[in-house]
C-alpha cells in the first residue's frame, strides 16, 4: 500500500490501453498520454505493459510506501527523490518499507510516470482502472490522487536494477518544437487545398487551455472548401460545423477557427469537423509537451500510422531492457 | 537578502497580482500561472515588500522553477 502526502498538480491512477469498448457510449479510453514511457516503467518492474500505474502531471506527488516494492519511474524528469536520495530515470529501484518518494516538477518533458511491480490494484470500472475523472468513474474514487489516499497494490515480482536501453527510450524535444504525425482525415474534404498545406506548413503553439480532454492550438485562420459552405442547413452556420456525427480518437477537431486535439478523455461525438488525426502512436509528443511549444505536423499514411503504433509495442517489451 | 519565489510547474503566466514596492503578507497570492486549464496560485512564503517582478502577465512557455517575485 502507499499513502499519498502531496497528490501533487493532477496526479491519477492510468491503465494501458485504457477503458476500451465504450466509445460508442461515450466513455473515453484514459490511459496514460505517453504510453511509451508508461509501458516501459511496467516492463521494467515485471509487470504486463499495461498494467494499472500513476500519471503525475507538470509537478508530481509526494507518495509514502508502507510496504516495501519495486518501482521505476520513467517519462519527465521531476526530479524525483526517495528519502532524500535522487532516484534514477528508466531504471527499476527497490523500495523500502516507510521511504518517502517526492516528485518536484518537470524539468524535461511534462507527464512522469510511476510503476510498482504488481501494479495498482484499485477497482476496475468497466473492464480498466483507468482515471476518467470528469465522470468521476475509475482510478481512487474516480477522481485525481488526494492527501491520505490509500492505493493498493497487488502481488509483484520485480526486480531491482533493471534499465531501458537508451535507444528504446523517447527523447524530448529540448527546443520547444515537436514534428508531429498527423493522418488526413476524416474531414479533409472540408479544407480547401491553400488551407491544407497552411495546416502542414505552419507552427501551431500548445495553448494552456489544454487538458487530457483537449490540446489547443494556436496559429493561423483556416480556409475552407466550397463543400464547406454548401451545405444543408442543419449542419449549422459556420463551416466547420457539421450534422453531429463520431470524433475518432487524436481527431484534430475545428470549432470555429480553432483546432483542438481531442486526446485521452476527449469526447466522442459532436459537430465540428475533424480534418485531421493524430494517430496513437504520436500522443506520447502530445503528452510531454507544455503550453507554448510549437508543433509542425507531418502527414503519414494510415498504414505507416499503424505501423508506428506497432514499433512502439515491440519496444515496450523485455527486449528493452538490459 | 531576497526570497525568491518561483514557478512550481511549467505553463503560462494567467495573472500577476503584485509590484515592486508592494507590501505583501505571508501566504499572500502573488501570481497565478494557468496550465491544464488549472489556475495554479503562488503564495508569498514570507511577509516583506516587493523588490522585484521578473515575469508579465500573459507571459508563454515558462518552465518549471523559472523566478518570478522577490520579497526583499
Amino acid at each position: 500500500m502507499i499513502e499519498v502526502i502531496k497528490p501533487g498538480l493532477e496526479t491519477a491512477v492510468q491503465d494501458w490501453p485504457g477503458r476500451i469498448g465504450f466509445w460508442n457510449q461515450g466513455f473515453p479510453p484514459s490511459g496514460p498520454m505517453d504510453s511509451w514511457s508508461f509501458r516501459l516503467g511496467n516492463v521494467l518492474v515485471g509487470n504486463a505493459p499495461g498494467a494499472a500505474g500513476l500519471e503525475c502531471q507538470y509537478l508530481g506527488p509526494t507518495l509514502r510506501f508502507v510496504d516495501a516494492a519495486v518501482i521505476a519511474l520513467t517519462g519527465a524528469d521531476m526530479g524525483a527523490k526517495l528519502d532524500g536520495v535522487a532516484v534514477p530515470l528508466w531504471e527499476s529501484v527497490a523500495v523500502a518499507a516507510g521511504q518517502v518518494l517526492a516528485l518536484g516538477p518537470a524539468k524535461s518533458g511534462t507527464r512522469g510516470y510511476i510503476a510498482i511491480a504488481g501494479g495498482i490494484a484499485t477497482e476496475p470500472w468497466l473492464g480498466s482502472r483507468s482515471t476518467f475523472h470528469q465522470a468521476g468513474v475509475g482510478g481512487i474514487g474516480g477522481s485525481a490522487l488526494k492527501v491520505g489516499h490509500e492505493i493498493p497494490i497487488g502481488p509483484g515480482n520485480g526486480t531491482a536494477g533493471r534499465r531501458v536501453k537508451p535507444e528504446a527510450r523517447p527523447v524530448f524535444s529540448t527546443d520547444k518544437r515537436w514534428s508531429v504525425e498527423v493522418c488526413a482525415g476524416p474531414n479533409d474534404d472540408w479544407i480547401d487545398a491553400a488551407g491544407q498545406q497552411r495546416f502542414l506548413s505552419a507552427d501551431w503553439k500548445l495553448s494552456s487551455k489544454s487538458n487530457r480532454t483537449g490540446f489547443r492550438l494556436e496559429g493561423p485562420d483556416w480556409t475552407f472548401a466550397e463543400k464547406a459552405y454548401d451545405k444543408p442547413p442543419e449542419h449549422g452556420s459556420l463551416p466547420s460545423n457539421i450534422i453531429d456525427h463520431g470524433y475518432p480518437l487524436g481527431a484534430i477537431n475545428l470549432a470555429g477557427q480553432t483546432p483542438i486535439i481531442l486526446v485521452n478523455d476527449g469526447p466522442s461525438m459532436g459537430g465540428f469537423i475533424n480534418p485531421y488525426t493524430v494517430p496513437q502512436a504520436a500522443f506520447w509528443k502530445l503528452g510531454q509537451s507544455r503550453p507554448g511549444d510549437i508543433y509542425n505536423f507531418r502527414q503519414v499514411s494510415v498504414e505507416r500510422a499503424q505501423a508506428m503504433a506497432r514499433e512502439m509495442k515491440a519496444l515496450c517489451t523485455q527486449a528493452s531492457i538490459l | 537578502m531576497a526570497t525568491e519565489v518561483r514557478t512550481q510547474t511549467a505553463g503560462n503566466m494567467w495573472k500577476v497580482l503584485v509590484k515592486p514596492g508592494d507590501t505583501v503578507a505571508e501566504g499572500q497570492v502573488l501570481f497565478i500561472m494557468e496550465v491544464m486549464k488549472m489556475e495554479v496560485a503562488h503564495e508569498a512564503p514570507v511577509a516583506g515588500v516587493v523588490s522585484a517582478v521578473h515575469v508579465a502577465e500573459g507571459a508563454e512557455g515558462l518552465d518549471a522553477e523559472d523566478l518570478v517575485v522577490e520579497i526583499g
